[in-house]
């Protein structure tokens, strides 16, 4: 047996929240990271989140005392993309737009090996589409990370068109590794989670805005009727009224599915700047007026 | 001692759901009479509640001698004369609307005017079920979740005549028992159905699609939503016939497609796999078993 869980060189682009999450997941598995981004400042920050992180997975007794000296150890962050050269599986994090993502994915690329696997972070964009942008579109899938990355158990492996199989087998045996529940799903979007979560949430504003209870005993009866962690109200003020807008108005324009057109009430919420707990206001939170 | 602790229980219908609030009821202390129109199930029911609470004195949730006086006050009958001391009858018949609005004016026969009549419908309409009550104003929806001893949860539903005298009992009466009580609008499945059924039929559809396989979807709600159960092991325990009555109900109520039941639902039901009970639904299983065994 050896001392390594993983001796898998991972590469990550973007040090964002879900790029220097999947740092640690990786870190903390063993596997030696590289981490990418454009600027000096973006990797600082990157560093931060990740220390934070890290340090706060050490105060809920989730990592060894230890762990936080181990796992720095174990990252490297840099601008200069090359570095990737020795990567097996590279995970791009980048924002979630088309073109930008599309850039990094060029240049991830250029940068390693023909048979290392390229992995995208997406929640929103088609896998299919953004493979146009990797050479050998085998190697190439989704795969995407719930955020919290370190404490979301989940991971959606998404196929493209001309994803191998060996690619999914490879990404789900990695994801396993490094303590992941991996399901495979197909390219469509909100992938399978989201496919399911946006329809309900859109749900839970409408049945508020018809007045079939109050937002708290909505929230009440699915949290101890369902046994659900959280209420949709509440969820949704906390993914942000806007980032879920964003995304199920992105959804419905996609397929014209009903079930995603985003709710009168969702959307004059956003225009007031009721962006849920962010904003201070929104579903649940009270606005306070002095 | 309020009045409403003083206040004698009546429960029609004596199967998984009306013996759990029978459970509800005796121990939180109150004299309960269930009652079933078949006598057969009277034993059924007896057994069910011995067991349970035989269960709770195993784990400790329970001593002996507080199963025993809870036991002392329950009383089973097979003849709606012996309800005719209850302060409140909380129906759980079968989710038929005739059935429910005829037992409703027939019991007018056994019990004072005063009693209150909460209907623990889950998909009715609590203003259709008290049209044609002589007292319309002192009937309530008073949802309990299956199983009723454990789940915490009661909706508390107001039909169109209900009266806030009646409501405001029925709110008592959750806390009396323990339950954390909802208001909600007499609308098609409440709250809690009304967002589980699209939520397990969406689930359902994407499997028809291909999306992902059955253990992978359930993996994903459980991991990525955090539910306690997928939707496949839900739909087992809780059997696909339950869920295509339920569903249909609300689809027929609400004509919005995502209740319809999709067509893989009838298909399994049509060879059989109807879940846990029938030994297979979406997973199968080595032991058919009943739901709360």
């Amino acid at each position: 047996m050896t001392d390594r869980v993983s001796t898998v060189r991972v590469g990550i682009v973007g040090y964002g929240t879900m790029g220097a999450g999947i740092v640690q997941v990786a870190a903390a598995a063993d596997c030696d990271v590289v981490v990418v981004d454009t600027r000096e400042e973006a990797l600082e920050r990157g560093r931060a989140l990740l220390l934070e992180s890290v340090h706060q997975a050490v105060a809920r007794g989730k990592l060894a005392d230890d762990a936080p000296e181990t796992i720095l150890s174990r990252v490297e962050s840099v601008t200069d993309p090359r570095a990737l050269g020795d990567c097996q599986i590279v995970i791009e994090t980048v924002t979630e737009l088309l073109d930008v993502k599309a850039a990094a994915l060029e240049e991830i690329s250029r940068c390693v090996d023909s048979e290392a696997i390229i992995a995208t972070n997406t929640s929103s964009l088609s896998v299919t589409s953004l493979a146009a942008n990797v050479s050998n579109p085998s190697r190439f899938a989704g795969l995407h990370f719930f955020n919290p990355a370190p404490v979301m158990r989940l991971v959606e492996i998404i196929p493209g068109i001309d994803t191998a199989a060996g690619t999914v087998d490879r990404l789900r045996v990695w994801a396993a590794e490094v303590g992941k529940e991996p399901v495979v799903v197909k390219d469509q979007p909100g992938f399978l989670v989201n496919a399911v979560l946006m329809p309900y949430l859109n749900q839970a504003v409408q049945e508020l805005d018809r007045g079939l209870a109050s937002a708290e005993d909505i929230d009440i009866a699915v949290r101890l009727g369902l046994g659900y962690p959280k209420g949709p109200l509440e969820l949704l003020d906390l993914i942000g009224l806007d980032t879920h807008l964003h995304a199920t108005t992105s959804a419905y324009e996609e397929t014209a599915d009903a079930r995603f057109a985003p709710p009168p009430m969702l959307r004059r919420l956003v225009a007031a700047g009721r962006l849920g707990k962010k904003t201070g206001s929104g579903l649940r939170t009270e606005e306070r007026h002095e | 001692m309020s009045d409403l602790a003083r206040s004698r229980i009546g429960i029609v219908g004596a199967g998984t759901m009306g013996t759990g609030i029978a459970i509800t009821a005796i121990r939180a202390g109150f004299a309960t009479v269930l009652a079933d129109a078949v006598s057969a199930q009277l034993p059924v029911a007896r057994d069910y509640v011995d067991r349970f609470l035989g269960q709770s004195v195993q784990r400790g949730k329970l001593t002996p001698v507080d199963r025993d006086t809870a036991l002392a006050r329950l009383s089973l009958a097979d003849d709606f004369e012996r309800l005719a001391d209850c302060d409140i009858v909380i129906e759980s018949i079968s989710e038929d609307l005739q059935a429910k609005q005829e037992l409703l004016k027939g019991l007018g026969e056994y019990v004072p005017e005063e009693t209150v009549y909460l209907s623990n419908t889950s998909t009715l309409s609590v203003t259709a079920i008290s049209a044609g009550a002589k007292q319309p104003d002192r009937v309530a929806g008073m949802h309990f979740c299956n199983p009723a001893p454990l789940m915490p949860l009661v909706e508390v539903v107001d039909g169109m005549l209900t009266s806030a005298t009646t409501h405001a009992l029925a709110l008592e009466l959750a806390q009396a028992l323990g339950k954390t009580a909802v208001e909600v609008k007499d609308s098609p499945g409440f709250i809690v159905n009304r967002f589980l059924i699209p939520f397990e039929n969406a689930c359902i559809r994407e499997l028809e699609r291909a999306t992902a396989t059955v253990e992978d979807i359930d993996r994903a709600v459980r991991f990525g939503l955090r539910h306690p159960m997928g939707p496949f092991q839900l739909l087992d325990t809780v059997g696909l016939d339950v869920h295509r009555a339920v569903s249909l109900s609300l689809f027929e109520q609400l004509r919005d497609p995502v209740f319809a039941p999709p067509p893989l639902v009838d298909q399994m039901i049509a060879v059989g796999h109807l879940g846990r009970k029938t030994g297979r639904g979406f997973y199968q299983y080595d032991e058919p078993g009943m739901f709360g065994t």
